[in-house]
């Protein structure tokens, strides 16, 4: 019996060894035939949120329409939920295994770009001029890291303000405020109901800019150096000091320093807990699923001592430098700044990046009109690679002081100091 | 009673039976003998070896790894050259106030979820070892959040604990509170929320490891304190918790690691927020390698963590063994 056994054993666990090792090692990519039709993988977002209008366009119209004029290339697109591109991006930098083009945000390029995995397009892409001319420079700049490119945008987006007219009724106001001066008249009209004047999920760059900078004030210098002068700058101050005043007296809900327990904006607009937000062209997507009877009201953004400025959202299409279909992958690139890419995407809700096809991208979607007006003056956060950190400084540092627990100058006076070495640090 | 000596169930052959057959290999010679040794030898050996590699391979090597990547400016990219930066990792995590709140928090939910884990999941597992009708029904239904997804229950928690959300709707009509309490947008009263959620979550678990072992309580031992007076209480403290010990040994340590590794219920629940507030120890981590690609970083907090929780396992273990129950 005992010899059984062994006769049997050692080939078994031999053979679950094989298995086992082999089965590691099959996973290796197959090398692309030189002469056959190239394939290119493609991995966006578009699909995020069960959106499926813009899958649907890119499958049905745009990739199609690629394919008939470019018969030798194939494009494989896979769709990656937001929250997880991120992540799939690092995991398969390290791995070696990333797609040929990748439509990132705007504000992951500078990271990538440094780490040597997004590849320069200025210099090396024969119509790049000719294309980057085309867009509008705050999405084109989204795209810039130490002088070079490393893609072009593909959609764009900014916030304005959206407002539920029958709130501001309510109180027996008509309009939405036009400017600082306007909200704060609003804020103490609206209180009478117990409605906020404006709610805002967070004081990111995203949420915190459009305020600072229709104050007049800056987060850094032109070279993007420098917050500390800028950030913490008398108009900055004033401008955070604002929404702080009005956050005390309970017109900003809590949802601002980032309580997640808060009702979210999506749904407190629509149905009347809040009178103001500001957000971008996606919601009339969301909201027409989810309340079909609400109507929102879009005008610019609350103007300021700085004016009326807002914050560039969107995406760029971008190649990886690992990329073994550089040419085929150019040529996608130069196709998203078509007309019929970019039209089709409009329609959608992703905005056009390309300056001159406004008024046909306006005529088509009568409500991204003042989206498009408020895109002339919008402007993009800080474009270096360690953003998000940025983004992670406003946040914590201002909380404070919509707490009660420090000044807003004292507040922004750390925030500037926190990322005055998070612009130029390189790592 | 009769003693039956038990039967030998050994499968080693008998020395009457083995001796011939070596007698004869040694007179055809040595090699097959050998051969059959080194097999005797290699047969264990071959059937640790797959679940050694996978364990070397997808524990070991990574573990491996972090620690090298906790002494560099770690740059993701495949075949990247990476600075080697020495101890400036862990200076870094030192001087950092968020790795301390984080650290802090780590244990405040830890030293908030144990304890009542514990004690309840043992009162349960008393309560349904005990005969009573349904007895099977309400063991699954303690153990059911247990095998329950953790996303699933996390996004549950954060509307029970919203500003508009139940817990504060229950206070307010109990008159406990005037309802206006906003759970997740302060320190401590997001972590209540969120070990609230640990300590249901982990009720099922205890309990029914405490469940397994009341049923090694001797029976005998129990009747015998019962026929010399004991109280309930007293039969509680003298036999049962005598007998499952061991049980509470492991449920504590296991406790106590899982704390200090709480991850998804942050997540989802606060993401460590607002401003960082709710931080603990493995969502800053995640936060350092996988939003800020700091791998190098990430790693050197991960290495810390793990320090901790071995060093805790220890003491606890130290503890434990050195102390009796009289």
């Amino acid at each position: 019996m005992k010899r059984t056994t062994a006769r049997w054993a050692i080939p078994v666990a031999t053979a679950l060894f094989a298995a086992l090792a082999l089965s590691a090692c099959s996973s290796s990519p197959a090398k692309s035939s030189a002469s056959g039709p190239v394939t290119l993988t493609f991995w966006g977002t578009y699909g995020n949120g069960g959106n499926k209008a813009q899958t649907d366009v890119l499958s049905q119209t745009i990739i199609p329409a690629f394919e008939k004029a470019h018969p030798n290339i194939k494009v494989n697109y896979v769709d990656v939920p937001y929250d997880s591109l991120l992540q799939k991006l690092t995991t398969s930098a390290a791995g070696g295994q990333l797609p040929d083009l990748v439509r990132s945000d705007i504000i992951w390029v500078p990271k990538f770009a440094n780490l040597g995995v997004f590849a320069q397009l200025d210099g090396k892409m024969p119509n790049f001029n000719t294309l980057a001319q085309a867009t509008y420079p705050g999405t084109l700049s989204t795209n810039k890291w130490q002088g070079h490119y490393y893609g072009l945008p593909l959609d764009t987006n900014t916030r304005v303000l959206i407002t539920n007219q029958s709130a501001l009724a309510s109180a027996g106001l008509s309009t939405p405020p036009a400017t600082f001066a306007d909200l704060q008249t609003d804020a103490t009209a609206l209180a009478a109901k117990k409605i906020p004047v404006f709610a805002d999920s967070g004081l990111q760059g995203w949420n915190i800019l459009p305020w600072i900078w229709s104050g007049g004030g800056q987060i850094t210098n032109a070279d993007l150096t420098q917050a500390t002068g800028y950030l913490n700058s008398a108009q900055s101050v004033a401008a955070v000091q604002m929404l702080v005043n009005l956050y005390k007296e309970g017109e900003i809900p809590n949802l601002l320093i980032g309580n997640k327990g808060a009702v979210s904006t999506q749904d407190g607009l629509p149905k009347g807990n809040y009178a103001n937000i500001l957000d971008g062209p996606w919601m009339k997507a969301i909201w027409a699923g989810q309340y079909q009877s609400f109507q929102p009201v879009y005008s610019p953004m609350p103007a300021g001592p700085g004016g009326s400025i807002s914050v560039v959202g969107g995406e760029d299409i971008v190649m990886t430098a690992s990329s073994k279909h550089q040419d085929a992958a150019e040529q996608f690139i130069a196709f998203t700044q078509s007309s019929v890419y970019q039209l089709s995407m409009a329609k959608t809700g992703q905005m056009s990046v390309v300056s001159s096809l406004d008024a046909q991208e306006a005529a088509a979607s009568p409500e991204l009109a003042p989206y498009i007006k408020q895109l002339q003056t919008a402007r993009s956060r800080p474009a270096v690679p360690d953003e998000p950190q940025i983004d992670t400084a406003l946040q914590d540092d201002l909380v404070p002081a919509f707490e009660g627990k420090v000044t807003v100058q004292a507040a922004l006076d750390k925030a500037a100091k926190d990322i005055d070495p998070l612009l130029t640090a390189t790592k | 009673m009769t003693h039956v000596v038990p039967a030998v169930t050994s499968t080693r052959p008998q020395t009457p039976a083995a001796a011939p057959d070596e007698g004869v290999r040694s007179i055809h010679g040595r090699a097959p003998a050998r051969r059959a040794a080194a097999r005797r030898v290699a047969i264990p050996y071959a059937f640790l070896a797959p679940g050694f590699v996978l364990f070397a391979a997808l524990i070991i090597y990574p573990m491996i790894r972090a620690f090298q990547m906790s002494f560099y400016d770690w740059r993701v990219v495949a075949g990247a050259t990476s600075d080697f930066i020495g101890w400036q990792n862990y200076v870094t995590a030192f001087h950092d106030p968020i790795f301390w709140r984080a650290f802090a928090n780590s244990g405040a939910y830890m030293a908030m979820t144990v304890p009542p884990q514990i004690v309840l999941g043992l009162l349960v597992a008393m309560l349904l070892n005990a005969k009573a009708p349904g007895r099977a029904v309400y063991r699954l239904l303690f153990y059911l959040p247990v095998v329950t997804s953790w996303v699933v229950v996390s996004l549950l928690f954060q509307y029970l604990f919203a500003n508009a959300g139940l817990v504060n709707y229950v206070l307010h009509g109990a008159h406990a509170t005037n309802g206006a309490t906003s759970w997740l947008s302060g320190r401590w009263t997001a972590m209540v929320a969120i070990s609230a959620l640990g300590i249901w979550k982990g009720i099922g678990w205890s309990m029914m490891i405490f469940l397994a072992a009341l049923q090694g309580v001797s029976r005998d031992l129990e009747e015998a304190a019962l026929v010399d007076g004991a109280g309930r209480w007293r039969r509680f403290t003298t036999v049962t918790l005598h007998a499952i010990w061991p049980a509470t040994i492991f449920v504590t340590v296991m406790l106590v690691i899982g704390g200090f590794n709480v991850f998804t219920s942050v997540l989802l629940m606060t993401g460590g927020g607002p401003a960082d507030q709710t931080q603990v120890l493995l969502t800053f981590m995640y936060e350092q390698a996988f939003k800020y690609l700091d791998f190098g970083y990430g790693s050197a907090i991960a290495v810390l963590l793990t320090i901790v929780v071995f060093a805790l396992s220890v003491v606890q273990l130290r503890v434990f063994r050195n102390r009796t129950l009289t």
